[in-house]
């Protein structure tokens, strides 16, 4: 038996976490190498996750559609012909990724979109889950190839590229405002968004960011090579939490060559705007809850922060309250969470 | 119905002992077919007089009105040959195109007459080619092998395949026992025969190595057609005739590798 037959569920298809990625491109088309099923079930998540993001993009991605016939003589003309059609759309990417079914029976895709009259424009992914792969895989491995894809420049000052943000994820959009509220009191500014509806032009535009930011530490990796590549520091997360928030800070002030004192008052700044917003809450003050279960390893800590900042107690008769399914981001996560709070002890 | 597959190291004249086989049997006055699984679909050149004949796999997806007519062809002494096909070297995978091979013969109701002899790609390489050997089709294997070590590595091979899927409920696959395919070597006869005593089973027939072999191959015929009253046709014809007699079928017991090595070089 796997020692991780329970574990697994949770990893994902790795087909479905480079799809998250890579046909939300704008300007650019999905190819995908595989069975139409293979598509489907992803898309069926991948539209589901749209809906509930007020996402109504409807991506552009065409399937080889592989069939007993391509498993035998192989499938290789077929995605030759899938690229010719996707060529045919002159999209400023195409992005190819597979099921598992290619590298099982060894088409060689690499050596197809290579060899394509549209080979500087398309970017190969090979996304076989069955090769060990998860969901977080097929993300970072799509992020990778694109990154690699864009050329190597002269840092711009001043500065920042976000990398890993979910095209799919809920509050993305919350998330990175509160990012760009904080990197603007170092003086800084966002110019990628890599890949949050990141364009052709765009993506180009990577290599000229002074400094790397990641959305979260499911791209380390991914990240740290993608940082090599272009010479840039990499923070590894998002903020978190009041004191995660002063720590970014001067991490992001540091990895991007703003002077001391400017560091010093960014922080400051927002340890004065955190007394503020944590002032809206205290009638909290004294208040014994509960926490539930923690969806995701961190949140309690952030939550234990808060309750240790208002003077409120932890305890099993306390009102049970929930933690945030998604790690609270920056100061404005957490007050979200606190507005959460209080509607529970106040309503019940 | 009887359904035997002849396995073996590639080269080791899988086709030409099929062949020659199902040419014996059609001389009994027995219903034969022959189906080669090898994407090289050469096993019934000989009994087609030397013709490729079209494979099922190169048609079923170009045809949705494909009948067993289409796949199956009439060749030397009535024996009804087929041939798998599959994917040109390097690509594809041709173990599944085994099953689909066997799926639509199944469909067609193309498996029938008193013997069918299923010829195997070289080694059990996936579980495509050990499909003539699940699902109740092939109820007795023989191995083909000469005395050469890597002959006998592959053969020892697909004993540990007959031995997994003998474990099956619905598995009925046995080794019906080893043929020597000679290739003169010393004391061939001798080691061939304590391969099979050693893996419980037989040695069933001897073909000793005869230009008549190549001769019939020359001119694009079994050696039972090309030449009926040769010694070498009479080999054949024996061998046809043991296996239609036997009845000892056993699961066999593979060697480890030490013990085969050490065999191979006691005889040498």
């Amino acid at each position: 038996m796997p020692e991780n037959i329970y574990e697994a569920r949770m990893a994902g298809c790795t087909l479905t976490g480079a799809l998250s990625v890579a046909c939300f491109i704008p300007g650019a088309v999905a190819v995908v190498h595989a069975p139409q099923g293979c598509v489907h079930q992803t898309f069926s998540i991948l539209h589901a996750m749209a809906n509930e993001s007020d996402l109504w993009t409807v991506p552009e991605i065409l399937v080889s559609d592989i069939s007993d016939r391509e498993v035998i003589f192989g499938g290789e003309e077929r995605l030759s012909a899938t690229l010719d059609t996707a060529a045919a759309k002159k999209p400023d990417l195409i992005v190819v990724v597979t099921s598992c079914v290619p590298e099982t029976i060894g088409d060689d895709c690499g050596v197809i979109c290579s060899r394509h009259p549209y080979a500087d424009r398309i970017v190969y992914v090979p996304t076989s889950g069955f090769l060990g792969g998860s969901a977080k895989d097929g993300e970072n491995a799509v992020l990778e190839a694109l990154a690699t894809h864009a050329p190597v420049r002269e840092p711009v000052p001043g500065t920042v590229a976000l990398i890993g943000e979910k095209n799919l994820e809920s509050e993305a959009d919350q998330n990175y405002a509160e990012v760009e509220r904080l990197l603007n009191r170092l003086g800084l500014r966002v110019t990628v968004r890599f890949c949050r509806n990141c364009d052709y032009a765009t993506l180009m535009q990577l290599g000229t960011a002074a400094c790397f930011i990641l959305r979260d530490d499911r791209a380390a990796d991914a990240g740290k090579r993608i940082g090599e590549r272009f010479g840039r520091p990499v923070i590894s997360e998002f903020p978190h939490g009041l004191s995660g928030c002063l720590t970014f800070l001067r991490a992001a002030g540091e990895a991007c060559g703003v002077v001391e004192e400017r560091i010093a008052a960014a922080i400051a700044e927002e340890t004065a705007y955190q007394g503020s917003m944590l002032e809206k809450f205290a009638n909290l003050s004294g208040t014994a809850v509960f926490l539930g279960a923690e969806p995701f390893t961190g949140t309690a800590e952030v939550a234990r922060e808060a309750i240790a900042r208002l003077d409120m107690q932890e305890s099993t008769d306390g009102f049970s309250i929930r933690l945030p399914f998604y790690l609270p981001i920056g100061t404005a996560g957490v007050e979200k969470m606190l507005y959460l709070w209080r509607r529970t002890v106040n309503n019940g | 119905m009887r359904q035997i597959a002849l396995y073996g190291k590639g080269g080791i004249g899988k086709s030409t002992t099929s062949a020659n086989l199902s040419a014996a049997f059609s001389e009994m006055d027995l219903d034969v077919m022959q189906i080669g699984c090898d994407p090289k679909h050469d096993s019934t050149r000989m009994l087609m007089h030397g013709r490729w004949i079209p494979t099922v796999l190169e048609q079923m997806y170009e045809r949705k009105d494909l009948t067993a007519e289409d796949v199956i062809f009439t060749g030397f002494g009535g024996v009804r040959c087929v041939e798998a096909g599959g994917p040109e070297p390097g690509i594809g995978c041709a173990g599944r195109g085994i099953i689909a091979t066997f799926q639509l013969l199944e469909k067609m109701k193309a498996l029938y007459g008193n013997v069918v002899v299923y010829d195997v790609l070289g080694d059990v390489v996936c579980g495509g080619f050990a499909m003539p050997m699940r699902d109740g089709y092939a109820q007795e294997v023989y191995l083909v092998t000469s005395g050469e070590l890597m002959s006998l590595y592959a053969a020892n091979n697909i004993c540990k395949a007959i031995a997994r899927l003998s474990q099956r409920s619905t598995a009925r696959c046995r080794l019906g026992g080893v043929i020597c395919n000679s290739k003169n070597m010393d004391n061939e006869r001798e080691l061939v025969a304590e391969f099979a005593h050693r893996i419980g089973s037989n040695l069933v027939q001897f073909i000793p190595r005869d230009k008549a072999v190549q001769a019939a191959e020359v001119n694009q015929m079994t050696v039972i057609e090309h030449a009926p009253q040769s010694p070498q046709a009479e080999v054949y014809r024996e061998l046809a005739k043991t296996i239609l007699a036997n009845e000892d079928l056993r699961i066999p017991k593979a060697l480890e590798l030490d013990e085969l090595e050490h065999l191979a070089r006691e005889y040498l």
